[in-house]
């Protein structure tokens, strides 16, 4: 590459990385390899970060990810773990529909998974964008 | 405000409520924690939990978004096995087991105790200010909407038959020697109680 593009691609680096060619071809070289190789790997980290959260909403409802997923593949749903994270974000109520279903089609399985006790306390309307407004909002059993 | 209704908490309310303001409080919840017979590792995978934020399905990693957690009774913090006197905390050529460390500062343990169990990232020192702990029943934050965490049911798996068999041992001799001191100090009264009783 010619050095315009080299400096085009360098902006924002770290010291002479960003305003002497021999360093920064080197740097913009790196920068090139960790941005193929992270394109795979943005992935694998979305999924794992769907996960987690599509956990942590089940664990409201006293069920884990694992029990969770074995039911809904039972029951034959096939949403994907990114619409199954955004429900649980935003869509507490019909992630609650989505935990029972899985709930039911294994009756007989022992509820490992303890929620937090329900408060008692009125929760305050807090700013649209923390987890806990929409809680109110609703009024779960959360 | 805050120190003057928590006029029953005596110690260092200063030191409670340093670094508040430089959390971002807005949609927090305040949990409190309540580490009387409590193990203290399990107590801090809770805890651990909660401070991420990873209980919410709104976590995000880049972004702190963890409760605020009060411990309290800090100082009755359980330990299983040797630990009381086996446990070590070292420093540079300095060691402390966990009993001096209780007897020095017991928020300390549960305090180190969280803190290794929290990722290393830069997000740890913000985490850390988020955790308060205190050794007694008290805490300064009183006026605020705290709630009470209730710990998952522990199972505990059953005595290994030579513990079970030092246990018993030891209760048997504990029951010998109250019944030894009760009858060669109080047999004139017990005889007396039996006489009215009769």
């Amino acid at each position: 590459m010619n050095k315009k593009k080299v400096f085009n691609l360098a902006k924002g680096f770290r010291g002479r990385a960003k305003n002497c060619i021999r360093i920064a071809r080197e740097r913009v070289e790196k920068a090139l390899q960790y941005s193929y190789r992270d394109r795979r790997n943005k992935k694998r980290d979305m999924r794992s970060l769907w996960i987690q959260r599509i956990n942590a909403g089940t664990r409201l409802h006293s069920v884990n990810y694992g029990n969770f997923m074995h039911g809904l593949m039972k029951e034959n749903i096939q949403l994907n773990w990114k619409v199954l994270s955004e429900l649980s974000m935003h869509e507490p109520l019909c992630f609650k529909a989505l935990v029972d279903i899985s709930r039911n089609a294994f009756p007989g399985k022992k509820n490992v998974v303890h929620p937090p006790k329900k408060v008692s306390i009125p929760v305050s309307v807090w700013y649209v964008g923390r987890f806990v407004s929409l809680v109110s909002l609703f009024e779960l059993d959360v | 405000m805050a120190s003057q209704a928590a006029s029953s908490f005596n110690g260092n309310v200063k030191k409670a409520l340093a670094g508040l303001r430089r959390i971002n409080l807005e949609g927090l919840r305040w949990r409190v924690f309540d580490a009387k017979g409590q193990v203290l590792g399990r107590l801090a995978s809770q805890i651990s939990t909660v401070i991420q934020g990873k209980d919410k399905p709104t976590y995000t990693p880049n972004r702190d978004d963890g409760d605020m957690c009060v411990v309290i009774n800090a100082k009755d913090i359980c330990v299983t096995g040797r630990k009381l006197t086996d446990k070590v905390y070292t420093g540079h050529l300095k060691e402390r087991t966990l009993k001096d460390q209780m007897a020095k500062d017991p928020t300390e343990v549960i305090r180190k105790a969280v803190l290794r169990m929290l990722p290393r990232n830069k997000l740890r020192a913000e985490r850390d200010r988020k955790l308060r702990i205190f050794a007694g029943g008290e805490h300064p934050f009183g006026d605020r909407p705290v709630e009470p965490y209730e710990m998952p049911p522990r199972q505990v798996r059953e005595m290994r038959p030579r513990a079970r068999r030092a246990l018993i041992r030891a209760q048997k001799k504990a029951e010998q020697q109250q019944q030894g001191g009760n009858d060669a100090k109080k047999g004139k009264k017990r005889e007396q109680t039996a006489e009215v009783a009769a």
